[in-house]
């Protein structure tokens, strides 16, 4: 069997496991307990936090863009983590003791506005789509990889294989199983970066620690330096990069709602420390793989063109385990890892999407009549189209899997986030405030392909990756102007949060 | 305004006394360290570039990585998880402490 034949034939075997041990835990379930999905504790909680985390921008994206831009990149791994804190000390309890769990829902019930809901809904959607867009093209580039044929012919198949796992995993009604989930997206991200330390000769029991030696390698032999600051984007770009990702990390629909698996607040709380630090695990390891990749090309006397680097960045990973010869069934291991977390990313987001067109679209505006079962087809029709327009956009990518990520990370600071803190924080927040909130936040969003052409000040301020250090606050300031200017929220609510959300302990 | 109006306020800088006044003061402190800490070592390097504080700053290493390299990369995710261990342990002691406060109140 070729080395390439061994790479398939391993991430064909973790696919098709995740369904079997799905199945055997589904039969045992009922069995046993009677429902599905049981506690599993503070550790088991953050695992599922962070193998929901976990998409193809963590596990291939972030290493591309370190090989790319360097110190200006570890913007996203800070981005990325410090998102938790925000989320952790600003909204995880209120909203638990708020009770609704999903963004559509709060909004709608906090601010008792069916515009809100649909615009929140809207924005889900829209988020899902740019999302679900990095993680095909992520898909594409390791079919492209695996099976040797371009990049488009590998979205075509991957797509058509996500889609077929999804619709096959519903047929037989498999539930996740996040724990096993990200055991598998660890261990088969860091054993072979230890190989591959070891095989470059460098500190292999702890490779995170390990690259610093082939950074300076890099850097004194080479003249690379991957650690300059500020070589490839200012103070302000570094920041603005920083901040945008950590709002959109508090304000994404899929990851708010995570918190709601584990049944008592005390341990949701703790399972975000599990799960931030089962995060860091990974984001400590990815500028390995981008280190490693830069020396090897070097050493190999490879100095890519920017537009050449730039086209094969985002599979980094995988190109620095064949230039180092890995074995081939160790590359499956990788691709595998890599292809699963990209995988049950897009089945979350397909389904999120979904259930807001079927649930906040279609029957909470349109059909209040709807029955069970044609909500259900509405919602099953609304993840191919979904699926059918995320492969449509990813046929032609507008950008690096973090970039492209980035945007959906923009569109969630600027409009969910604020929305989520201020309806927390502040009584007098009302519908009013709330639409022209999204409203602005949207056009914050977009404002650097919108405007940027006609008022270059705006391309500056409003980068499309990096809107919400401008956005966030603007989106925050008009809707505490809007709301002022209109009527004060119904005083049910407001009872509803001085009682219930805040004063639970009174 | 009514003083109905007045009795169901929330605002984040206004916090009501008991369990809220005491949440309140700890996401501050912890907002407070989580800004410095991650955009305060930013601000400071960019200002270094180019002094004599800069390029000495350059120089260190730690576990074979340049200083600033090492704190943004590794250290940062790290002070995150402290950080988060430090709020859930305090709001665990002050949900003790006004859980045990309120039970009393009903005896």
């Amino acid at each position: 069997m070729s080395d390439s034949g061994w790479s398939i034939g391993i991430v064909i075997c973790v696919l098709v496991s995740f369904i079997l041990v799905g199945l055997k835990q589904k039969s045992r379930d009922s069995f046993e307990y009677g429902f599905g999905g049981r506690y599993t504790g503070r550790i088991g909680g953050g695992a599922a936090i962070a193998s929901n985390w976990m998409s193809a921008a963590s596990l291939m994206g972030l290493a591309g863009i370190i090989y790319l831009n360097g110190y200006l990149a570890l913007a996203y791994v800070i981005g990325w983590t410090g998102g938790y804190v925000l989320l952790l000390v600003l909204l995880a309890s209120q909203i638990r003791r708020f009770g609704k769990f999903t963004a559509p829902d709060f909004v709608g019930e906090r601010y008792g506005s069916p515009a809100a809901r649909f615009l929140t809904a809207v924005i889900s959607i829209g988020i899902s789509v740019i999302y679900c867009v990095a993680q095909f093209k992520g898909i594409g580039m390791i079919f492209s990889f695996l099976l040797g044929v371009d990049y488009r012919h590998g979205v075509l198949y991957g797509g058509l294989a996500v889609v077929s796992y999804l619709v096959l995993s519903g047929i037989l009604g498999v539930p996740r199983n996040q724990q096993m989930l990200y055991f598998v997206i660890s261990v088969s991200f860091i054993v072979p970066l230890m190989w591959l330390a070891h095989r470059l000769g460098y500190f292999w029991l702890l490779p995170q620690f390990g690259y610093g030696a082939a950074m300076g390698d890099l850097s004194r032999q080479f003249g690379i330096d991957l650690a300059a600051p500020f070589a490839h984007g200012t103070l302000f770009q570094w920041c603005a990069l920083c901040f945008t990702l950590m709002v959109g990390t508090a304000g994404l629909p899929h990851v708010l709602s995570r918190f709601y698996t584990v049944p008592n607040l005390r341990d949701a709380r703790w399972s975000v420390v599990w799960g931030l630090f089962f995060i860091a695990i990974i984001y400590w390891s990815a500028p390995a793989y981008a280190v490693f990749g830069k020396l090897m090309e070097a050493r190999m006397g490879q100095f890519l063109e920017p537009s050449a680097a730039r086209s094969m960045a985002d599979i980094i990973v995988l190109k620095t385990a064949v230039l180092a010869g890995l074995p081939g069934w160790l590359v499956g291991v990788l691709a595998a890892g890599a292809l699963s977390a990209a995988f049950f990313t897009v089945a979350g987001l397909l389904m999120t999407g979904a259930a807001s067109i079927s649930f906040d679209i279609y029957y909470r505006i349109f059909h209040p009549m709807a029955s069970e079962s044609s909500r259900m087809k509405v919602a099953k029709a609304g993840t191919l189209v979904l699926a059918g327009i995320v492969l449509l956009i990813a046929l032609n990518p507008p950008g690096l899997i973090a970039e492209i990520t980035a945007v959906a990370f923009a569109l969630a600071g600027n409009t969910i986030f604020p929305l989520f803190v201020l309806g927390i924080w502040w009584d007098r927040a009302n519908d009013d405030g709330a639409v022209a909130g999204m409203l602005v936040g949207i056009v914050c969003t977009f404002a650097q392909p919108l405007f940027g052409g006609i008022v270059p000040q705006v391309a500056v301020l409003f980068p499309l990756t990096s809107s919400a250090l401008c956005g966030a606050p603007l989106v925050i300031l008009v809707m505490i102007v809007v709301s002022l200017l209109s009527p004060a929220p119904p005083e049910e609510m407001r009872r509803f949060l001085h009682d219930e959300v805040h004063g639970h302990l009174d | 305004m009514t003083s109905q109006e007045k009795r169901y306020r929330i605002n984040l800088f206004r916090p009501k006394k008991g369990h809220m006044r005491d949440e309140v003061l700890i996401i501050f402190i912890i907002l407070f360290g989580w800004a410095l800490v991650t955009f305060g070592f930013q601000i400071l390097l960019a200002a270094c570039q180019g002094t004599g504080a800069g390029s000495l700053l350059a120089g260190l290493t730690l576990f074979n990585l340049p200083l600033h390299f090492w704190f943004t990369g590794q250290f940062l995710p790290l002070w995150f998880i402290i950080l988060c261990i430090a709020f859930n342990l305090y709001i665990d002691r002050i949900t003790a402490y006004h859980s045990r406060k309120r039970d009393r109140s009903y005896e």
